[in-house]
């Protein structure tokens, strides 16, 4: 165990906002020390292929400010520690890390950035445990970070601009897509074009892929949605079925393909281990996506020292994460003593409001309605780890284990491996459903230390 | 298996094998386990509960889980997590038939 690493800032994650946080702070002369459990740099938005020999095949980039960033990473300012993964904050800013998987690492910083991205959230279906159900991302990182198609052939299904996006790679690195279900209607994507004057370039991003999936005459089916997924050990087949307006589900409508990948994704949702765990203050807003961390105009969080940027403050993507990223490193240059320019700090701001908005648009058109949370059978496992079904919570719901919390000591859901990762925004969701409240009174399941399993040898060595 | 699923056209790092379950399989230095082991079409990597409840990797990022083997003999490691490198020894976990 390696005790008391002194920096004047540590950075967990280095993904868009903690590298360009990164930068700047560097740029300032400050002792700057980043961190990311990920052997690679850029997160998960800046894929690449891990050889260098290929040209860059970084997508969805052309939008200013992100286009220059590429090649920043290349060269960031200080060696990213790679395989890291922090699994507590105390409230003196005192970090445990553990490193490479077998060495305990403790630092104190002066402050903390957090900017530990996103993850992907889903809607729960019969047999979505088999084997060869992938999430989108996991199909994108197979293409981007590794070269691989996930499969053959597959069905992509879910909801929001990323399938799309995912869909179109696939195509153009030949893969053989045999259906999209799409859960959001036509008008939906119609509806972006009123938001294009400041976003000119993401909508011209969005256009290109829905033509390229429009030209490869895979059926696109808008107000579908997988019934169920079957197969014996592995995924064999997919059936997807027709919804009406309220997201129900239409019966008569089912579609049966044979496929043995079904790539899956209903949006996304901020990693909000470390900032709970730490004790940062949380707040729910439907337009930034749900729970995020609750900051001020200087990126810091409720507790003094602990700043965060990026899609724990509300999901909108890169372009916000970048321009957070700067905020949150003049927010710390601010905290520490040193000088900031007001003027950039105005233009940033400015930014902000503009891809905020953009943000706010597609999370409401992509907030899955309570219905289809309600309408998920009883058998179907929603924490992956502890197998407890949908007929599990309902039943405990009814006996009074109405929160995250008391589902938790109640039926074990969110005390496996992944800590409720996974099924955590799932049972939000459900509860919020089944009970007929709000999603923001459904507290998040409490976080501890450690937020991720390790090794008792790593604290041994 | 009956097609590559290496996407064509990309230089890759040198070639080197894994060896799984006894099974010795192609990959490429820089590329993680899980997509090596796609590439070798092997999706059922777990267990949940039974052993009729198969599992394998979801996210591809880290978060779910599903993905743990015993790799180079230390147990629960993540697939998707994990550069591959020459003769890496891996072992899928819960009795998998």
């Amino acid at each position: 165990m390696t005790l008391g690493i002194k920096c004047d800032t540590a950075i967990v994650g280095a993904g868009c906002a903690g590298v360009v946080a990164a930068h700047i702070l560097a740029d300032h002369g400050l002792d700057i020390l980043v961190m990311d459990e990920t052997p690679h740099t850029g997160g998960q938005s800046l894929r690449s292929l891990p050889w260098p020999q290929n040209p860059s095949i970084f997508t969805g980039l052309n939008r200013p400010g992100i286009r220059r960033l590429p090649g920043r990473i290349k060269t960031a300012p200080v060696p990213i520690m790679h395989r890291t993964q922090v699994i507590g904050i105390d409230g003196h800013l005192e970090i445990l890390a553990e490193k490479n998987g077998k060495e305990i690492i403790c630092i104190t910083p002066q402050a903390v950035l957090l900017a530990t991205g996103a993850r992907e959230t889903f809607v729960p279906f019969p047999g979505w445990t088999l084997p060869g159900v992938i999430s989108t991302g996991a199909a994108q990182i197979l293409m981007k970070g590794s070269g691989i198609l996930p499969a053959d052939n597959m069905v992509a299904a879910g909801l929001g601009p990323f399938l799309t996006a995912v869909s179109a790679e696939y195509l153009s690195n030949r893969g053989r897509l045999l259906s999209i279900a799409d859960f959001g209607k036509m008008q939906g994507k119609l509806g972006m074009l009123t938001h294009g004057f400041h976003q000119f370039s993401k909508l011209l991003e969005g256009t290109r892929y829905l033509a390229k999936i429009l030209g490869s005459k895979v059926p696109f089916h808008h107000q579908t949605m997988v019934l169920e997924a079957t197969g014996t050990k592995e995924l064999e087949r997919v059936v997807l079925a027709r919804v009406d307006n309220q997201g129900k589900i239409i019966a008569g409508t089912g579609k049966i393909y044979t496929t043995g990948c079904l790539a899956i994704g209903w949006g996304f949702a901020p990693n909000l281990e470390l900032p709970l765990q730490a004790g940062c203050a949380i707040l729910h807003d439907p337009e930034l996506g749900g729970w995020v961390t609750a900051v001020n105009d200087a990126f810091e969080s409720s507790i003094p020292g602990i700043f965060c940027a990026g899609e724990i403050t509300g999901i909108a993507g890169a372009s916000k994460s970048i321009i957070e990223g700067e905020l949150a490193a003049r927010g710390i240059l601010e905290k520490l003593g040193r000088e900031v320019d007001e003027n950039r700090m105005a233009v940033l701001q400015r930014q902000r409001k503009h891809v905020l908005a953009f943000g706010a648009y597609f999370n409401r058109l992509h907030r899955v309605p309570d219905t289809v949370f309600c309408a998920i059978p009883d058998t179907v496992t929603i924490c992956r780890c502890e197998n407890i079904t949908m007929g599990d919570i309902k039943t405990a719901v009814k006996k009074g284990y109405d929160t995250p919390a008391l589902l938790k000591k109640a039926l074990r859901c969110g005390m496996g491996f992944c800590q409720g990762r996974t099924c955590g925004p799932v049972i939000n969701r459900i509860l919020a459903a089944v009970t007929n409240r709000p999603a923001g009174d459904i507290p998040m399941l409490p976080v501890r230390m450690p937020v991720k399993p390790v090794s008792v040898r790593s604290f041994l060595q | 298996m009956n097609r590559d699923l290496r996407i064509p056209g990309i230089i890759r790092g040198p070639e080197i094998h894994v060896t799984v379950n006894g099974r010795k399989i192609t990959a490429f230095q820089g590329e993680t386990l899980l997509a090596a082991l796609t590439a070798a079409g092997m999706k059922t990597l777990g267990i949940g509960q039974s052993h009729d409840d198969t599992r394998g990797a979801v996210c591809g990022m880290g978060v779910c889980y599903q993905c743990l083997m015993t790799i180079d003999g230390q147990l629960d490691q993540r697939a998707c997590m994990t550069v591959v490198h020459d003769g890496m020894t891996i072992e899928t976990q819960g009795d998998l038939p």
